[in-house]
């Protein structure tokens, strides 16, 4: 599933069947190469949901059991976001110190959250090459 | 594979941590004693109104010298500035500023100016200093006038002159593409004669 197509899916509570948010951004934990988090916008409730609480990730929709799962970001999902963690956009440099160019989407899987593909106009690179984002660049490793 | 670099691309080339931080960028290459290797640099601050830091970076603590940043661990590898140039110190030496030396044959005959210094990074992860970008004089009889002289894994050098063995001569490139084997030629051939 790309990033691009689900920033502002909606997010469905199953319990109420009430839309409680739209889908702002994947927190994304560049050492285990997974989706760990999604910020919610519009929501009464938190703007975080981690991955874990989420019930499934479809194509129309992000299903939660109920509102309730959405709190503000914990200390873990803290340090992984805001825009110097985004990987959307950021220039992409290997472990050798070569520029590739700039992440255009991401490639992850909604079952595991797994990042499996980083999106580059040069072309793709696996999901597990990654291994941190700072506010200057994407690292991975070299090939 | 190994790869020839320019000093003046090296400087200000950003410096970045594998979490994707450019803590500093490269502000000067410092050379280690003798000259024929890179032994770190100093740095200055990103950004337009930044000076040179108080912090340098040791070769060894270099992880990668890329084409487009200098990869290090983490923001803990860096040393004090002062500690990285004493390590360079060259007794009697010019402190490894050879830009604008002339570069003279042990016959005694001017090459040319030196203008820049061509690095190798290695496989082995070594950095050493293979040769000059000189702006050639007469006696060279190129038709270039910058072209690329290939050095002795030592040399002598003072602010004014860089003295290198007349056959250094024979193995000038025009270009940093065949330089690589030129330089391994050339040192082939001094081996050969000692």
């Amino acid at each position: 599933m790309l990033y691009t197509q689900v920033k502002g899916r909606k997010v469905v509570s199953t319990g109420t069947a009430e839309t409680v948010g739209r889908v702002a951004d994947l927190v994304i934990d560049p050492r285990s190469h997974t989706v760990v988090a999604v910020t919610v916008r519009g929501s009464g409730h938190g703007d975080t949901v981690l991955w874990s609480d989420i019930t499934a990730f479809g194509t129309d929709a992000v299903t939660v059991p109920d509102g309730e799962v959405l709190k503000g970001a914990n200390d873990a999902v803290k340090e992984l976001s805001g825009t110097a963690h985004d990987v959307l956009g950021k220039r992409v440099l290997t472990t050798d110190g070569e520029q590739l160019g700039s992440v255009s989407d991401i490639d992850f899987d909604p079952q595991s959250g797994a990042v499996t593909v980083l999106v580059l106009p040069s072309g793709d690179i696996a999901g597990s090459r990654l291994v941190g984002v700072g506010p200057y660049a994407a690292i991975v490793h070299a090939a | 594979m190994s790869r020839l670099m320019r000093t003046s691309e090296v400087i200000g080339r950003p410096v970045v941590t594998l979490n994707g931080q450019d803590i500093a960028q490269i502000k000067d290459v410092v050379y280690s004693a003798g000259g024929g290797a890179v032994g770190g640099f100093t740095l200055a601050g990103r950004g337009l109104f930044s000076g040179p830091l108080k912090q340098g970076l040791s070769w060894s603590a270099v992880m990668a010298l890329g084409p487009d940043a200098v990869m290090i661990r983490d923001e803990d590898v860096v040393s004090s500035v002062t500690e990285i140039l004493d390590a360079s110190v060259r007794p009697g030496g010019s402190g490894g500023n050879v830009l604008g030396s002339e570069v003279l044959t042990d016959t005694g005959i001017l090459l040319g100016t030196v203008v820049d210094v061509i690095l190798e990074v290695s496989e082995r992860r070594t950095c050493d200093v293979v040769g000059y970008e000189v702006s050639a004089s007469e006696a060279l009889g190129t038709h270039s006038a910058k072209v690329f002289l290939p050095l002795p894994d030592t040399l002598s050098a003072s602010g004014e002159h860089v003295m290198v063995p007349a056959a250094a001569k024979d193995f000038v490139a025009h270009d940093l593409a065949g330089f690589g084997a030129a330089v391994k030629a050339f040192r082939k051939n001094l081996e050969g004669q000692g």
